[in-house]
């Protein structure tokens, strides 16, 4: 790996303060699973390296007013074994369980990978589905926006170089809403995923309708989406098997997936619609488990 | 230059080293604790596994400077003077390693899914060895090994609690 | 969470099941002699079906096992190789200057600076760097050695190799055709050739009920041992080089290391170890004409290591094959004639290649009794890695094919997948394809204990098999 100089941040301020200082040729390093694996194949690495690893006001995990914040550190093993959210949100649980090996789940963050921005990220489907907001901070203070807008495209956000994310915020509405995250990739481990899905929506046990109804698919477009017209189609629509399949046949028109060495494009379709459907008949699966219980 | 203080082992080591070390490279070159090996330097093959503050990690993504202060665990602090660690033992009695590279950090997973959970089931321990990568064996007798220990725990347990 | 107290915790458990004692991080001393189970040496006992420990196992469990990598000697150089990049081309300059001025390096050495700048287990084909042209983008054309892996990496960057770029031929089945310009050779990519000729195909064919066509085809598969090739070199006053090496055969390296630096194989002494893994990857020397000449030009012993990288591009990999099958059959579905074509992708350099060839060819018609048979097979140049020795040296690629056959050739005339094997199969005294009388033939008892495992007929026969 080429040489770089290393600072390590004591709290958010402090690294907001060193990104700053350092900026435009610096890199944050949390977990390191993704940075130097980029790092170590490249002629061109930055000045400096800010680790915020030791930055443990970035860790939080707590539901505030509002809702479940979780700190951009907190790592994959922790969202498993969170109480909280093994309660309220298991697709967050399934989702970190697919990601790498325990090894990488022991180091890899929740921020980390969202700011690396892969299209088939593992832990975005879900957090969009579930209209989560991310708080960024940087010189001129800190601002909030919804993560689908926080990805721009293939490994890019607007992130600026002297920029941090700081949390994920899952809104006060959407806590304990019923959603369910598939993966299907080529390996039951260390596996990129050829589609990822997340479902997630309340039922109006009246009507048995979908109430909110949201899809969000990766690995099918530059970067994780919503599959707006299967959304569309859904909302208020009486909840059947038919429905959902006809969602996930919708949710195909909704995605550009490439063709590359993994998988052709025409099998990532297939892949979505099937696995649009499991989605949401996993959703309503735990819908009627939380309501027995 | 970055001056790193780990406790490995037991013991306290210190160094001076370039900022881009890895926590592999600092093992391996200036502690001379080879155990830890380089097979892809990326976190792929889990051949650099060590335990660091008790969470496993693949060394090889880790930057030194993180590790100071902190305690790491290799494959050469298991075994005492004069005694196995038992997942040692277990693996040589079943013939676990063939090449043995793949070998320290095998043996590390498997110390860091025993301490949590320790009986665990096939499909545990499978997802225990998922970033470990071995060429050679086919994971069948290192299975069999982990069950065995998990076996002569649950028996050595039992006979603790009826004595007790 | 306080991970110190959690950990103390589990620690404290396992010492009263386990009696774990933390350990100094100094090497604990292994007991030796080591208390391995031996079968008796002195009485005549049979080895077979005794248990026995395997010898390394000790040191492999403690982390002990030195391997190459695991390996310092006072004031060692690190060397790394810089790679093409590019499948075809022209070498028309090399410029060194600018890394060899670069702090920390010692030596560069190209092409230029080996003696005997071809080796290979048949034909002498590949270089040690390539010296003028470049056959596959893992191709090496200059190697540095500096006093640390991270200069020596970046000193690559800094040599600068003009290319005239050439159109590289990746289709085997391009480089069938003899209008295609040869890649080595000034016409024809065709380097090996082989027929296997037995009683008459057109006969059996004309005999047949119904004949079969099928092709099939297998894909380049890279070994991936968990260590990356490794090798030190050393040289004493008197002008013999050690060289500690990954290396599987080790007397065959010391010849090519003797043809390419042009010294007596008395001059060279190769030591292997433990190796991490091998599987046919390692079956020739890659590195070690390197490290030995940069370590003589140095005065310093030289390490180098291959990246994982460098395993995928620079080391051999298992040929793909191109197989076309055609296989006349009677009602019952017994083979009366077989027709096989099989191509195999060479790679840049022969390599293992004639061997490959020879054990695909006399292997391809399958363990079944076919008394007229023809298959010809090619190896033919790509410019892409390296295809050489990995574990069955063809006899995979084939295997897939004729049984894939076989099952098509079985589902078509609905006869039982195990049936028509049984029908077929090589018996006591069957010749093989090239008329040797076979013995302790165990095809039909095989196939019957594993049917009777699988609970094949129990209905476990269709669908999806299980591994045994």
């Amino acid at each position: 790996m080429r040489a770089f100089e290393f600072v390590a941040a004591r709290d958010s301020q402090h690294a907001v303060a060193l990104l700053a200082q350092h900026a435009p040729s610096v890199r944050v390093i949390a977990g390191g699973t993704d940075l130097l694996a980029d790092l170590k194949f490249s002629s061109h690495v930055p000045g400096v390296v800010v680790d915020i690893s030791r930055a443990d006001d970035l860790r939080t995990l707590a539901i505030t007013d509002d809702g479940l914040s979780i700190g951009t550190l907190v790592t994959h093993t922790e969202i498993m074994r969170s109480p909280i959210i093994r309660e309220m949100f298991p697709a967050l649980v399934d989702a970190a369980h697919t990601i790498g090996a325990v090894q990488t789940r022991n180091l890899g963050t929740l921020g980390g990978n969202l700011v690396t921005a892969v299209p088939s990220m593992d832990s975005g489907p879900t957090l969009v589905a579930l209209d989560a907001r991310v708080t960024v901070a940087g010189p001129a203070g800190r601002r909030q926006m919804p993560l689908a807008e926080f990805f721009v495209g293939p490994r890019k956000t607007i992130l600026k170089p002297d920029e941090l994310l700081v949390d994920i915020i899952i809104p006060k509405e959407n806590l304990g809403k019923p959603t369910h995250f598939l993966k299907f990739g080529l390996r039951k481990g260390q596996a990129l995923a050829l589609v990822n899905v997340a479902a997630s929506f309340w039922v109006d046990w009246d009507k048995n309708t979908f109430v909110a109804p949201r899809v969000a698919l990766g690995a099918v477009a530059p970067k994780v989406i919503h599959a707006l017209e299967a959304e569309k189609y859904l909302e208020g629509r009486a909840i059947t098997p038919e429905a959902m399949a006809e969602a996930g046949r919708i949710a195909v028109g909704d995605v550009k997936p490439i063709n590359d060495f993994r998988a052709s494009a025409d099998y990532r379709r297939n892949l979505v619609a099937v696995l649009t459907r499991r989605a949401l008949e996993g959703a309503y699966a735990l819908a009627k488990a939380k309501r027995e219980n | 230059m970055v001056t790193v203080t780990i406790h490995v082992n037991g013991e306290s080591r210190t160094a001076s080293v370039a900022p881009e070390t890895t926590l592999l490279r600092l093992l391996r070159e200036n502690f001379n604790l080879t155990g830890a090996k380089l097979g892809c330097d990326v976190g792929d093959c889990g051949a650099c596994t060590v335990i660091v503050d008790g969470k496993l990690v693949n060394s090889c993504l880790m930057l030194a400077g993180q590790v100071d202060g902190r305690d790491v665990l290799t494959i050469e602090g298991l075994a005492t003077m004069s005694r196995l660690h038992p997942i040692q033992k277990a693996f040589e009695d079943k013939g676990s390693l063939q090449c043995g590279f793949c070998g320290p950090g095998v043996i590390m997973a498997t110390k860091a899914l025993l301490d949590q959970n320790p009986d665990p089931t096939v499909h545990e321990i499978r997802d225990a060895l998922a970033g470990n990568l071995c060429r050679c064996t086919g994971y069948t007798k290192m299975i069999e090994a982990i069950q065995t220990i998990a076996r002569a725990d649950a028996g050595s347990r039992q006979a603790t609690a009826k004595s007790a | 969470m306080d991970t110190k107290a959690v950990v103390a915790e589990k620690t404290a458990a396992l010492l009263d099941t386990e009696e774990l004692l933390r350990a100094p991080s100094m090497a604990p001393l292994t007991n030796f002699p080591l208390d391995v189970l031996v079968p008796e040496a002195d009485r005549q006992t049979p080895a077979v079906g005794q248990r026995a420990t395997r010898p390394d196992a000790r040191l492999h469990g403690l982390g002990q096992t030195k391997y190459i990598d695991d390996f310092y000697l006072p004031g060692m150089l690190f060397a790394k190789i810089k790679r093409a990049g590019i499948g075809s081309a022209k070498i028309i300059s090399i410029d060194t200057s600018e890394a060899e001025a670069m702090p920390g390096v010692v030596a560069v050495i190209t092409g230029r600076d080996v003696p005997v700048n071809s080796f290979g287990p048949s034909l002498k084909d590949q270089p040690v760097l390539a010296d003028t042209r470049v056959f596959h983008a893992g191709d090496g054309v200059a190697a540095v050695a500096a006093v640390t892996e991270q200069i020596a990496a970046e000193a690559l960057d800094k040599i600068k190799v003009e290319y005239e770029e050439l159109t590289p031929v990746l289709d085997p089945l391009e480089s069938l055709k003899l209008e295609t310009p040869g890649i080595h050779a000034p016409s024809a990519n065709i380097y090996g050739h082989k027929v296997i000729k037995k009683g008459d195909v057109e006969k059996g064919f004309a005999e047949s009920y119904r004949i079969f066509e099928g092709s099939f085809r297998t894909q380049m598969v890279e070994h991936v041992p968990l260590e990356p090739h490794a090798s030190v070199a050393t040289w004493d006053a008197n002008g013999r080089v050690t060289i500690y090496s990954t290396l599987g055969r080790i007397t065959l390296g010391r010849a090519d290391v003797a043809r390419t630096l042009g010294i007596p194989m008395s001059k060279i002494r190769i030591v292997a170890t433990i190796v991490g893994g091998n599987f046919g990857g390692k079956n020739e020397i890659t590195t070690e004409p390197v490290v030995a000449l940069l370590s003589k030009k140095t005065g310093r012993p030289v390490k180098c290591t291959f990246t994982r990288s460098e395993e995928f591009i620079s080391s051999t990999t298992r040929h793909p094959l191109i197989m076309d099958y055609k296989t006349g059959v009677t009602k019952e579905g017994r083979i009366l004639a077989r027709q096989i074509r099989l191509v195999l992708d060479g790679g840049a350099y022969c390599s293992w290649s004639e061997t490959t060839l020879g054990k695909a060819c006399i292997l391809s018609a399958g363990p079944y009794i076919i008394d007229n048979l023809y298959a010809e097979a090619f190896v033919v140049y790509t410019n892409k890695t390296m295809t050489g020795a990995m574990r069955g040296f063809g006899a995979p690629q084939v295997c897939f094919a004729y049984e894939s056959h076989m099952d098509d050739i079985a589902k078509a005339l609905n006869i039982d997948p195990l049936e028509i094997r049984l029908l077929n199969a090589l018996r006591e005294g069957s010749l093989s394809p090239t008329g040797q009388a076979l013995h302790s033939v165990a095809v039909r008892e095989s196939l019957l204990q594993a049917a009777e495992r699988f609970g094949w007929n129990n209905g476990n026969g269709k669908g999806h098999g299980a591994g045994a």
